[in-house]
């Protein structure tokens, strides 16, 4: 779905290779969001918290991953909610204006209007969607609240590398190619998505979706299901109509003289 | 006065009326969700509300069509000769010249719309139970979502087509709905084997 907001529409652009791991992005956003912490146990890996959170936006994800010339190499992806063009989760959500587009492209909420029916995290390809303790869905909305006083996100601001950069989407992913970035991961993935990554590796290396899309199932929902149950019932009443004027109700009399 | 008999107990008569009454509303709400009606979530107050609505006349449609059963399921399930000539005449609805085969209590056309109902109904009462108490399981939730709007569209193109049937089409059967009397002149046209098995032909 592109609309007139695409111009002007903003993503995060995340170049992993120049991550450092040090977790100043998931503070921010905390800070910002004023999202409580999680009591966590160590697990074996710097990854903390160890998943997205309803109380945690974004995360950076730990993967060791050794090669050949580089025997103790970490790959850390800085994971939030990806912002689709073509949302799942707004697409699945029943109630009107619980999730919604803002003028920069991002996919916002609104607390209030969610019915905590929790099927956008069904319907999302990335696993995004978390809940709160209130049992409504929380996630990354590009801190809407920021952009829209021209600010950048919460977590663009602290990032100490460039790993994370906030801009105009063409512009940014021209930068990037320029760069000489090979693959523009989110380019034109489901209508291309706001929060795009930089890599010179496999994306899949990092852990990412290869071919990301919107379950089959939602999709055919959406299609054919949704327009045939108002087709279906109008097409009744209207051969209920025809059926009546055409060839009228049930008449006990006439019968009773023709037997 | 006209002699009538009883076609529907009270119990059926109560049934059908909570049955019928919890489906159009939850079709109604349905209706809202899938296209969000802001108009249709307003009468409930909003869509929080709605949804709770919706959950809980999920259950009085499940204990409802489950004590439906025993009222018409070992009737619907039993066919004979003249259901199927019925079938052939399309149950004199396309034409009122053709011959209608002798009828028992209900038709085959009846008989098969309430096996559809219990099918998809009990398909939309196990997916809405999925949807509602297995949020965190992505496949239960995705499968139960694609059965619940499948028997949705059903239901709703099937539910209305009673509706008409037990109205306009056939002036006089909305009473039965109602008080459950019909008059014995009429049932002995409409349903002579149901009335020579009860010995008042």
């Amino acid at each position: 779905m592109t609309n007139d907001t695409t111009k002007k529409r903003k993503a995060i652009l995340v170049t992993p290779e120049n991550c450092i791991g040090c977790r100043a992005c998931q503070v921010a956003c905390k800070s910002w969001n004023q999202l409580d912490p999680i009591k966590t146990k160590n697990n074996g890996t710097y990854q903390n918290p160890p998943d997205l959170a309803g109380t945690a936006f974004n995360i950076i994800q730990f993967s060791e991953v050794p090669s050949q010339i580089d025997p103790v190499r970490w790959l850390f992806l800085s994971r939030r909610c990806m912002h689709c063009d073509d949302a799942g989760c707004m697409t699945i959500c029943p109630s009107p204006g619980a999730l919604f587009r803002t003028p920069e492209g991002a996919v916002a909420f609104d607390h209030k209007k969610c019915i905590g029916c929790k099927l956008c995290s069904s319907a999302c390809p990335f696993d995004v969607p978390r809940y709160g303790a209130d049992g409504k869905m929380s996630k990354c909305n590009l801190c809407a609240d920021r952009i829209a006083a021209d600010m950048t996100p919460s977590c663009v601001k602290t990032c100490p590398t460039g790993a994370l950069k906030f801009g105009d989407r063409d512009e940014l992913i021209s930068a990037a190619q320029k760069e000489g970035f090979k693959t523009i991961y989110g380019e034109k993935d489901l209508g291309g998505l706001g929060t795009i990554y930089a890599f010179k590796d496999e994306p899949k290396l990092y852990g990412m979706l290869e071919n990301p899309t919107i379950p089959t199932s939602v999709v055919f929902w959406h299609t054919y299901l949704k327009p045939l149950s108002l087709i279906g019932l109008g097409g009744v009443v209207a051969a209920a109509a025809i059926h009546y004027l055409a060839i009228g109700p049930h008449k006990e009399e006439e019968k009773e003289e023709e037997v | 006065m006209v002699e009538m008999i009883r076609k529907s107990s009270t119990d059926e008569i109560v049934n059908h009326l909570i049955l019928a009454g919890s489906c159009i509303l939850l079709m109604l709400t349905g209706f809202g969700f899938l296209f969000h009606v802001d108009a249709i979530g307003s009468v409930f107050g909003g869509f929080n509300t709605m949804k709770t609505v919706h959950n809980w006349l999920g259950i009085a449609f499940a204990l409802s069509l489950l004590y439906s059963l025993h009222h018409y399921l070992i009737e619907s399930l039993e066919y004979d000769a003249d259901d199927l000539q019925w079938f052939k005449v399309a149950g004199g609805y396309l034409s009122h010249k053709v011959k209608v085969p002798p009828m028992g209590k209900y038709n085959p056309g009846q008989k098969l719309y309430y096996l559809a109902v219990v099918a998809f109904g009990f398909a939309i009462i196990i997916s809405g139970i999925g949807l509602w108490f297995f949020q965190d399981n992505r496949t239960v939730m995705l499968l139960s979502h694609i059965i619940h709007n499948v028997s949705f569209v059903v239901l709703v193109i099937a539910v209305p087509v009673h509706m008409y049937l037990g109205t306009l089409a056939n002036p006089g059967t909305l009473q039965i709905m109602v008080n459950g009397m019909m008059p014995l002149k009429d049932a002995r046209k409409k349903h002579p084997k149901w009335i020579k098995a009860i010995g008042k032909m």
